[in-house]
Order: C-alpha cells, then structure tokens, then sequence
C-alpha cells in the first residue's frame, strides 16, 4: 500500500466515525425535514437574529432577508455554514430569523 | 281646608280606582291570559312537530339533491387542500436549487499605459438534498484582453452535513489557508475594487485545493467559538523559467505529477463575537512540473510550506482585518531550478461607514515579497464605496504601487468598480 494512502484512510476513518452515521440515521443535530415546516419557536428566532449580527457581518454588508425567498435562504444558508464556520444550530436559527423576516 | 281644584282632583282618582277594580274589567284580564296560553301551546305544538320533521330528515337517506351537495362540498374541501399542499410544494421539497454569484464592472487607468473597461462574472450553483448535502460550485468567467472569453471553474465541491459540528468536502475548494481568498475575494465583499498584491496567480496566498476537507465550528460557551479547516490535497505545480522557480501554481489540480500530497489547515478563535484570529498553515512536498512553458517529468520532489495568520474585527460601522501568509520552497540542487525561494505578503485595512452606512472610506496597505523583484510590491490603496445595496457597491479607489522601476508593479492606477452579488 502506497504511504500517501495511509493519511486518507485516516481521515475518511475519522470523518465517518465522528459523524456519517449520525447523519444517516437522521440522528443529527440538522433536522431532516425542512426548516420552513418547522414550528415557529419566538426563542430560536432570537437566537437566530443574534447569530444572524454576529456571524454575517464578519465578511459582508448585512443583507436584507427579503433579498431571497425561504427556499432560497436554504441553500444559501448551507453555503454559509461551509463557508462561515457555523454550528447546524447557528445555522438553522439564523434561518428561521431569514424565513421570518422576508 | 282644601281648595276646589283639589277637591275635584281627588273625587276624580276614587271614581277611576272603583271603575277599574270592577268585574268587568277582571274579566277582560283572564280572557287576554287564556288566549296567550292557548297561543303558546300551539307554538310548542308546531315546534315538537318541526323537531320531529328534522329529526326524521336527519335519519333519513340523503335525497339526490343533498347527496350531490355533499358531494360538492367534499369535492371543493379536497381541492382546496390540494391547491394548498401545491402552493407550499416549494417549500417543502427535499431538494433546493439555488443561482448565486456576483459580477463586477471595472474601470482601470494605470499611471503608464491604456485605461481599460474590464468585465468579470462569477456564477455560482447550490443543489442541496435536504440538510444533508450541498453541492457548491463558482465559475469565474472573464473576458480577456484580445476579446477570448476565459473560463475557470473556482470551485466544485460535495459537501456532507455530519454533525452539527463538521462538514466534509470532497472535490475542489478554495483554499482554507488565510481568510481572503477563501471568504474575501468576491468583488461584492471585497471593500477595494483589486485583490492586495500577492492574493492572485502566481502569489503568496494558495488559491485553491482538489482533495478532502473536513471543516467546521464549535461553540465555547455563551460568546466564544473556534472553527477549524483540514485538508488533504493534490498540492502545488512548480513552474521553472531559465532555470528559476518563476512560480507555485497553486489553482488546484487533479493531477498530481510529484505524486506527494499536501496537507493542511486553519483553526479561528472568536474569543467575542466580531473578533477573529485565526492561524493556518500546509506543508508537503512540490516539484517542478513545467519548465519554460512545456511540460517537464523528472524533477525530484521538495519541501513545500506554508504558513498563515489573519485577524478581524468590526465594531458598529468600523471594519478592521489584516493578513500575513507566506509560501516556501526549499532548495534542490539536482532540480532543473535549484534554488528555492520564498513568496511572502501582508496587509492590514480598515474600513469606516457613515452617512447612514451609505458611504464607506477604505485604507489598505499592502507589502508583498516575491523572489523575483519584478513581482514585488508594496501598495497603499484608498478607496470611498457607495452602497447602493447590502450586496451592491459603487467602488472608486486610487492605489499608489511601488515595484521594480519600469514594471506595471510601479504604476499607480485609477480603479472604479460596480459589483453586485446575488
């Protein structure tokens, strides 16, 4: 076996363990359906305003919520977790704050 | 003594009070009582016969008409919720397919040669299965000089949702090393209309990577988080040029010629919100894989290294960031370009809104390093934006450039830019 193999059986190893099966098994912390059938929940909604001031604003300009609509915050929202760091909680708050402020 | 009008008052009220308590009149009374009974009997009469009336109704098979109504009214309900599941089908699919990106028009005027419109456009494509994955991917589509369109693909990644603290990539990615190539360089965010100098081809920051990456955040506490990025990539090309490393090719390749891998990293702290420090590097080995311009096998592999930190820092409408990262390869003598060398920049910038964050004023410095003097550079860059949009800006922007005597790295120019981002 090629030594170049060995560090990426490591870390596909340690990238399955420490989540994949979580993920489908539908056991993460990222709910399975989507967050626009979601209960409104006041709290989550302020959290999400929170993170929404503290996180975006890091790089950019605040963007308006009516700037897309709820499905399209979705994806957007996933490309900004990669991007940004952000926890699946953060990102699922800040959401539901975009949902219910467009 | 009573006077005569009340004498006649008096004799008036006693004649009424005997005429009314006559039997007459106790007979009129009685008459009025048994009719009202007699009224109210039969209205209770018809009252147990309409009950009765619907009761049967109710019991009874329904008759064509009433089945037909039913039957509509069902019919219309059905319709209604379907109408309505229909109108939230959006909403609620597992799959979203999302058109983002940005696109800028510049104006460039240098201080020695031809002042120039230039057009960039950067697509960018989200398909996402429910929140377990996201394919991402950018387009940077430019039109050169001669009128050629050049096509790039930035990036294209499948990204797998784990957990709430870690996503994995696998394709190719921006490069996770520093923060303005992989989060800064789109023109609607960048606050200057140029990337500082050593961020682009051929500079100190790597651009891009084709491997995995594991990448994430982790909340610490109420107010503090860290986040983190790793990676396992292809690695660098070493270009060679009269027997000088010109250049690190860092765009990403699926190839990997020196058949070595590149490992690497970043890991932020955010003690507090809006504070960011970060610290990345890679290392792994290089080789120099083309040589004036051709193709070139062969040359034996090198140490490659790189090493990064970037800070940030907003506080109400000011915006502070710097960056340092630095590229090193090492010496080879049995190389066809033996020496090594290192590529090295920096800047720090501060940004300001005002006007009801409308305006914006920018100050940049930049000092880059590179082995060949031609390349280096160091550049103030001076900038006042117009926000015509959270994701659009006006940008005009002067950058004083000191290089080599004579090199467009020497001139000044004159920059306008409008980006928007989508």
């Amino acid at each position: 076996m090629k030594k170049q193999l060995l560090p990426i059986i490591a870390f596909a190893l340690v990238s399955v363990a420490s989540g994949t099966g979580l993920a489908l098994s539908q056991s993460s912390a990222v709910a399975a359906e989507s967050p626009t059938t979601n209960q409104f929940d006041p709290m989550q909604f302020a959290r999400g305003a929170k993170a929404w001031a503290n996180n975006c604003t890091r790089c950019h300009n605040m963007r308006d919520p009516k700037e897309l609509r709820d499905d399209q915050w979705r994806a957007a929202m996933m490309h900004m977790r990669v991007r940004a760091g952000l926890t699946a909680a953060e990102t699922e708050d800040i959401l539901i704050f975009l949902q219910g402020s467009n | 003594m009573k006077t005569a009008p009340q004498s006649k008052l008096s004799s008036t009220l006693c004649l009424l009070i005997l005429v009314s308590a006559s039997p007459v009149f106790a007979q009129s009374h009685a008459d009025r009582i048994d009719e009202l009974e007699a009224k109210t009997l039969a209205m209770a009469e018809e009252l147990a016969v309409l009950r009765a009336e619907l009761e049967k109704e109710r019991q009874a098979p329904d008759s064509e008409d009433m089945q037909s109504i039913r039957a509509e009214s069902v019919a219309a309900r059905q319709a209604a919720q379907n109408a309505e599941i229909a109108a939230n089908e959006w909403k609620n699919s597992n799959s979203v397919t999302h058109l983002a990106g940005y696109a800028s028009a510049d104006y460039v005027s240098p201080e020695n040669g031809n002042a120039a419109f230039v057009a960039n456009f950067n697509p960018m494509f989200h398909f996402q299965f429910k929140d377990r994955i996201l394919w991402e991917a950018e387009i940077e589509v430019q039109i050169e000089e001669n009128g050629d369109t050049n096509m790039a693909l930035e990036y294209s990644s499948i990204d797998l949702f784990l957990n709430n603290n870690m996503v994995l990539l696998a394709g190719k990615f921006l490069s996770p090393i520093g923060n303005f190539r992989q989060n800064m360089h789109p023109s609607w965010i960048n606050k200057l209309p140029s990337a500082p100098p050593g961020f682009g081809h051929d500079g100190a920051a790597p651009l891009a990577e084709v491997g995995v990456q594991l990448r994430g955040g982790i909340r610490v506490g109420e107010q503090s988080k860290m986040t983190y990025a790793g990676f396992i990539g292809n690695g660098p090309k070493l270009e060679g040029e009269d027997g000088e490393i010109h250049g690190i090719d860092t765009d990403g390749f699926t190839g990997d010629p020196d058949d070595e891998k590149v490992f690497g990293g970043r890991v932020s702290l955010l003690p507090f919100p809006k504070f960011e420090f970060a610290v990345s590097g890679a290392f792994g080995d290089a080789a120099v894989v083309e040589n004036d311009g051709v193709d070139f096998e062969g040359d034996p592999t090198r140490d490659y290294k790189v090493f990064g930190v970037d800070a940030s820092y907003q506080w109400n409408n000011l915006d502070l960031r710097s960056e340092f990262i630095r590229q090193d390869i090492a010496d080879e003598q049995t190389s066809i370009a033996p020496e090594g060398g290192i590529w090295e920049t920096w800047y720090v910038q501060g940004a300001y809104k005002f006007a009801d964050a409308k305006w914006e004023g920018v100050a940049r410095y930049t000092d880059y390093t590179s082995p060949h003097a031609d390349k280096s550079q160091e550049q103030w860059a001076l900038g006042v934006n117009y926000l015509l949009a959270p994701s659009a800006m006006l940008k005009f922007a002067y950058e004083s450039n000191t290089g080599l005597v004579g090199e467009s790295t020497d001139d000044d120019r004159w920059l306008v830019q409008i980006a928007y981002g989508y």
